[in-house]
C-alpha cells in the first residue's frame, strides 16, 4: 500500500490571459473543449478526499478563466480540501474576491514578473502588472493566507533587491523567490532565460539577508536552480510519493510534464478512480521504489532523498526518462547542462522591455530573436 | 519579533487552519501541513486567540505535573516562536 498524496493540483484549465516567456506548461495544450465539466472535478475532490489529500492547488493556464471556479472552490473545500489557488490575477476583483473567500478560499497566490511595469509586462506579453497591484491591496483588506511569487531569471536578477523590496510593500505573509525552471516555454527559451553564475550566487546572498530581515514578518521560500546545484530535486518528492496532478482533460499525471514521456499511458479521471490510478495505475507505479533506478543511482546514498532528480528533465536533456537527472552532477549525461550553463555565462542574450507598448503580436515580432511568447489553445 | 510575553494571545495566522481527521489532527497552511501529536496538539489547541500565552502555559504546566515547569515555558515558547517565523501562528 502506497502511502495516501498530500495534494492534489488540479490543473483546471490551459486558457491563460497571459503568455509568460517562462512558462512551464506543455508545449501541447489542452483544447478549451477538451476541459473537464464541473461536475466532473466535483468527483476529482470528492474522492482526493477519501482519499486523504490534505490541498487543492487550482492551477492552470490561469484558473480564473474557469467560470465556475467559485463552485470548484466549493467543492474542494466541501471535501475537506485546504484550498490554494495560483494565479496570475488576471480576471479578478473585489467583488469576485470576496465571492471566492465565501465559497472558502484559504489562500492566495499572485504572480509578479518584476518591480518595474514595463519589464513585467514584456515578460508576460499582456498588460497586467497595474492590475496586480490592485489586487494585492484588495487581498490585504481581507482575511486570507497571500503569497507572492516571484518568477527570476537572467532579465530580471540584476535588480532582485528592487524586487523585494517593491514585494514588501505589497504585505503578503508570504514570498516564493523561484528561479525558473526549464519545461515548456521556459526550456524552449532557456538561452535568453539561464542566470550568469554570478547572479545566481547573488541572488543566494540577497535572499539571505531578506529572510533575516524579513524574518517573522513575511516568510520567503527560495531554491537554488537545479542548474546549478550539485544534487538534482527531488522533483515533486519523488515520482508518485506525495503528489498528483489532474489535467484540464481528466488525465492524472504525476507532474505538470509527463505526458512528453515516450510510451506511457497515463489514465483519465473520466474512466477510472483516482484510487485505483494513485495506488494502482502501471503510470504512477513506474518509478516508484528503486527496482527502475540506473547507477549511479541504484547505488547512490542519496537516492532516498532526490529519488534520482527529475524523469522529465532526464528524458528531455538527455533523451532517456530511466536516466539520472543530468542536473546531478554525478550524472553520466551532466554535460549536458554543464553547456548550458557555460554558454549562460560566456554568451548570455538579453534584451529591453520596448519603450513603446503595441498588441501582443507585435510584441512578439519585436522579441523574435530573444524568445517565444506562450500561445492559447484552441 | 521573538518569544511571546505573558499577555500574547497566540493564535493561528490567516489562512492557517485545522483539518485531517479526529485521529490524525493537522494544521493546514499555505503549501504545507503540520501533523501534531502530544504536547504540540495540546498547545495549539489552546492558541484560540483568547488564552494568553500566560494562561496555556500555566494549564499545561498542570498538566505536565513531573515536568520542570521552566522547561515547559521556555519550550513551548521556543516552539510558538518557531510557528510565528514560519508565518503559521501569531501572537
Amino acid at each position: 500500500m502506497v502511502p495516501n498524496p498530500l495534494a492534489l493540483i488540479a490543473e483546471v484549465t490551459h486558457r491563460c490571459p497571459l503568455h509568460c516567456v517562462y512558462c512551464s506548461n506543455p508545449r501541447q495544450l489542452a483544447a478549451a473543449r477538451s476541459e473537464l465539466s464541473t461536475d466532473d472535478w466535483k468527483r476529482v475532490f470528492e474522492q482526493s478526499g477519501k482519499l486523504g489529500v490534505l490541498h487543492a492547488h487550482f492551477t492552470g493556464g490561469e484558473p480564473l478563466a474557469r467560470q465556475d471556479l467559485t463552485e470548484l472552490i466549493g467543492a474542494a473545500r466541501a471535501a475537506g480540501l485546504y484550498t490554494n489557488l495560483i494565479t496570475s490575477g488576471v480576471g479578478l476583483a473585489e467583488a469576485r474576491l470576496q465571492a471566492l473567500i465565501d465559497s472558502g478560499l484559504d489562500h492566495i497566490q499572485i504572480s509578479f514578473q518584476d518591480s518595474r511595469e514595463d519589464a513585467a509586462n514584456w515578460l508576460a506579453g499582456a498588460k497586467a502588472h497595474a492590475h496586480k497591484i490592485e489586487l494585492a491591496h484588495a487581498i490585504r483588506r481581507h482575511k486570507i493566507a497571500f503569497t507572492v511569487n516571484l518568477v527570476v531569471h537572467r532579465q530580471n536578477l540584476d535588480h532582485l533587491e528592487e524586487m523585494i523590496a517593491f514585494i514588501e510593500r505589497l504585505n503578503p505573509q508570504r514570498m516564493e523567490i523561484a528561479h525558473t525552471q526549464y519545461y515548456g516555454w521556459a526550456l524552449a527559451n532557456r538561452a535568453a532565460l539561464m542566470p550568469t553564475l554570478a547572479q545566481v550566487e547573488k541572488a543566494v546572498a540577497v535572499v539571505a539577508e531578506a529572510e533575516k530581515r524579513l524574518a517573522g514578518r513575511i516568510r520567503i521560500d527560495s531554491v537554488v536552480p537545479d542548474y546549478y546545484a550539485k544534487y538534482p530535486k527531488a522533483c515533486m518528492g519523488g515520482w508518485g510519493r506525495r503528489l498528483m496532478l489532474v489535467n484540464p482533460a481528466g488525465k492524472v499525471l504525476p507532474c505538470h510534464a509527463a505526458e512528453i514521456l515516450p510510451g506511457m499511458s497515463f489514465d483519465n479521471i473520466r474512466e477510472k478512480s483516482l484510487e485505483w490510478i494513485w495506488q494502482d495505475s502501471p503510470s504512477f507505479r513506474q518509478f516508484r521504489g528503486e527496482g527502475w533506478m540506473p547507477e549511479p543511482c541504484r547505488s547512490c546514498e542519496r537516492r532516498s532523498e532526490d529519488f534520482g532528480g527529475c524523469r522529465c528533465q532526464a528524458f528531455l536533456l538527455a533523451g532517456d526518462m530511466n536516466a539520472t537527472d543530468p542536473a546531478c552532477s554525478l550524472a553520466p549525461s551532466h554535460q549536458v547542462v554543464k553547456v548550458a550553463v557555460q554558454e549562460g555565462n560566456l554568451s548570455p542574450r538579453s534584451g529591453q522591455p520596448p519603450s513603446a507598448s503595441g498588441s501582443f503580436v507585435e510584441l512578439q515580432k519585436l522579441n523574435e530573436d530573444l524568445w517565444s511568447y506562450r500561445t492559447n489553445p484552441d | 519579533m521573538a518569544t511571546p510575553i505573558d499577555s500574547s494571545q497566540p493564535r493561528l495566522a490567516p489562512g492557517c487552519r485545522w483539518g485531517g481527521s479526529e485521529q490524525e489532527r493537522v494544521i493546514l497552511f499555505p503549501e504545507g501541513a503540520i501533523r501534531l501529536q502530544g504536547t504540540g496538539r495540546q498547545v495549539l489547541e489552546r492558541c484560540d486567540g483568547q488564552r494568553t500565552f500566560a494562561e496555556i502555559i500555566t494549564e499545561l504546566q498542570s498538566q505536565f505535573k513531573d515536568a520542570d515547569p521552566a522547561k515547559v515555558r521556555a519550550d513551548i515558547g521556543v516552539f510558538l516562536e518557531q510557528l510565528q517565523q514560519k508565518r503559521i501562528v501569531d501572537y
